[in-house]
């Protein structure tokens, strides 16, 4: 809508005819107004790289999204699964469930720099923005660690509900949710005394949670339903069910647009966060999974286990328009752009 | 007995499907075989969900749903196991199925939350099946029996693909 105002502002200054001034300058002024929306969208820089856990392949892909290749393919060993960045960018912690590590990995010289044991299946992981504690569920342990974002050893521990799953945190950094999996529910835990406040039910088997801060709001995947549930994180209330495709496994938001990754459809639901409606199913490579927002809300990146691709799909045209090939099945279960 | 027998389809009817708990990693077999037939003779000998004669391990295949999605299988090993599995994408223009595993003892095949997709390409004179499936080892939690490995799960899945690709190929080609 903004380009097509800056057009109409350009082709009004074109043509100066007398009877056609006012709607020129009419024009110009929208033009104008336009042009600096488009600035400021622009202002917000796209991520330019993407920390792609590959489980099969036991290795971090770094992909250069501006190139639109990987860049590099890091060997992190113990079935990587879990993703997320600090928050400056210079760590990327990797959750590997079947060695029971949390393992950091520096993004500068794309080296591991530190490896720990943490519980019994280490899987979901996040990063609180404000104060960069990590926080990881123990998917055996039903259990949610904070470990410390250098040494990585655990200050902090609470039990969830059973088989935790995904992780995120609310933008003030004082809220974390977890996804219970095994418990149909969702655990919100005080950040700073680092107890649980309280849960809110959910759909069956709510796998990825996504923290909405310009709603309030957060999504959980529900696998075993086939749908997403809207919570509303304040109140602690679930509002509303959603259908989405075969299980769906992660939810990212881009605009007013919700991208659902459904791992058994080969496909992305888009839906409207506001009306809530369903508004289109994009088909993309086999098994999609891990799913994120690129900042400037311009596209989305989903990567697609049995495929071995990283995709991007455009958020105006709803259309895959890069696949880049990664590892061997990547899952990037968690925040992975930078 | 009849109403022990219903009490249980009740029972499985209200268990989440193929979404237990699951080891850690799921595992990934992808095998493909070129086959000197037809595409649209492939398809028709592979493309029914009720009969998977066509693979040598198979003795018996009963359903009910045709080739509807939801549709169901039993299908009974030469081995006397049983696997029930539920068809869940079905595509006659693009000549592919998915289906998943619904229920089957680890005794039988060391899986759990088992899908796989099977797919024809080709030419009237050479056809391509390929088959994909994904699944997690047997045991559920950490440090699995060698029976219930990863490793265990990937060469029996291995093995009735192969099994099964190899099956197709001697029953359209050899005559």
């Amino acid at each position: 809508m903004a380009a097509a105002a800056r057009k109409c502002g350009q082709h009004g200054a074109a043509r100066p005819r007398a009877g056609q001034f006012l709607f020129a300058v009419l024009a110009v002024a929208v033009g104008v107004v336009a042009g600096s929306r488009v600035a400021s969208t622009e202002n917000v820089t796209s991520a330019r790289a993407a920390y792609i856990t590959n489980q099969l392949g036991n290795s971090l892909s770094v992909v250069d999204l501006t190139a639109g290749k990987q860049a590099a393919e890091i060997a992190i060993g113990g079935k990587p699964a879990g993703i997320a960045l600090s928050p400056d960018g210079m760590r990327a912690y990797v959750a590997a469930p079947e060695s029971r590590e949390v393992v950091a990995v520096d993004t500068a010289s794309q080296a591991v720099v530190k490896r720990a044991v943490v519980g019994q299946g280490p899987l979901g992981i996040a990063v609180n923005p404000q104060s960069g504690a990590v926080y990881v569920a123990d998917w055996y342990e039903h259990r949610l660690y904070a470990i410390d974002p250098q040494t990585l050893s655990i200050t902090a521990s609470v039990a969830t509900g059973q088989s935790p799953s995904g992780v995120a945190v609310t933008a003030d950094g004082k809220t974390i949710l977890t996804a219970d999996r095994d418990s149909n529910q969702v655990s919100l835990i005080d950040a700073a005394t680092f107890k649980v406040t309280g849960t809110i039910e959910t759909g069956e088997r709510p796998f990825g949670v996504t923290m909405d801060d310009t709603s309030g709001r957060a999504y959980t995947a529900n696998v075993a339903s086939n749908s997403m549930t809207v919570l509303d994180v304040k109140a602690g209330t679930r509002l509303r069910d959603i259908p989405v495709g075969l299980r769906p496994y992660a939810i990212a938001r881009a605009g007013n647009l919700l991208f659902v990754t459904n791992q058994h459809a080969e496909s992305v639901s888009v839906i409207d966060a506001t009306t809530f409606d369903a508004l289109k199913t994009i088909r993309v490579g086999s098994f999609p999974e891990g799913i994120e927002a690129d900042p400037s809300g311009q596209a989305v990146w989903v990567a697609c286990w049995d495929a071995n691709t990283l995709e991007k799909i455009d958020v105006e045209t709803l259309a895959v328009t890069a696949r880049i090939t990664v590892g061997e099945g990547p899952r990037a279960f968690g925040k992975f752009l930078r | 007995m009849r109403v022990v027998a219903s009490l249980m389809v009740a029972l499985c009817a209200l268990a989440p499907i193929a979404a237990e708990a699951h080891g850690p990693t799921r595992q990934k077999v992808v095998s493909k075989i070129e086959i000197n037939a037809p595409v649209d003779k492939v398809w028709a000998a592979i493309g029914n969900f009720q009969d998977m004669s066509w693979h040598p391990a198979v003795a018996k295949t009963e359903g009910t749903g045709g080739n509807d999605v939801g549709a169901t299988r039993k299908l009974t090993l030469q081995s006397g196991g049983v696997i029930n599995e539920k068809l869940s994408k079905y595509s006659a223009e693009e000549r592919g199925l998915a289906y998943e595993i619904t229920d089957v003892d680890v005794k039988v095949v060391p899986v759990t939350n088992y899908s796989a997709q099977i797919n024809v390409t080709g030419t009237a004179e050479k056809s391509i099946v390929e088959w994909r499936a994904a699944f997690y080892r047997g045991f559920v939690n950490n440090d699995p029996p060698p029976e219930l490995s990863d490793e265990a799960a990937v060469k029996a899945v291995s093995d009735i693909v192969e099994g099964g690709l190899a099956g197709i190929k001697k029953k359209l080609e050899g005559g």
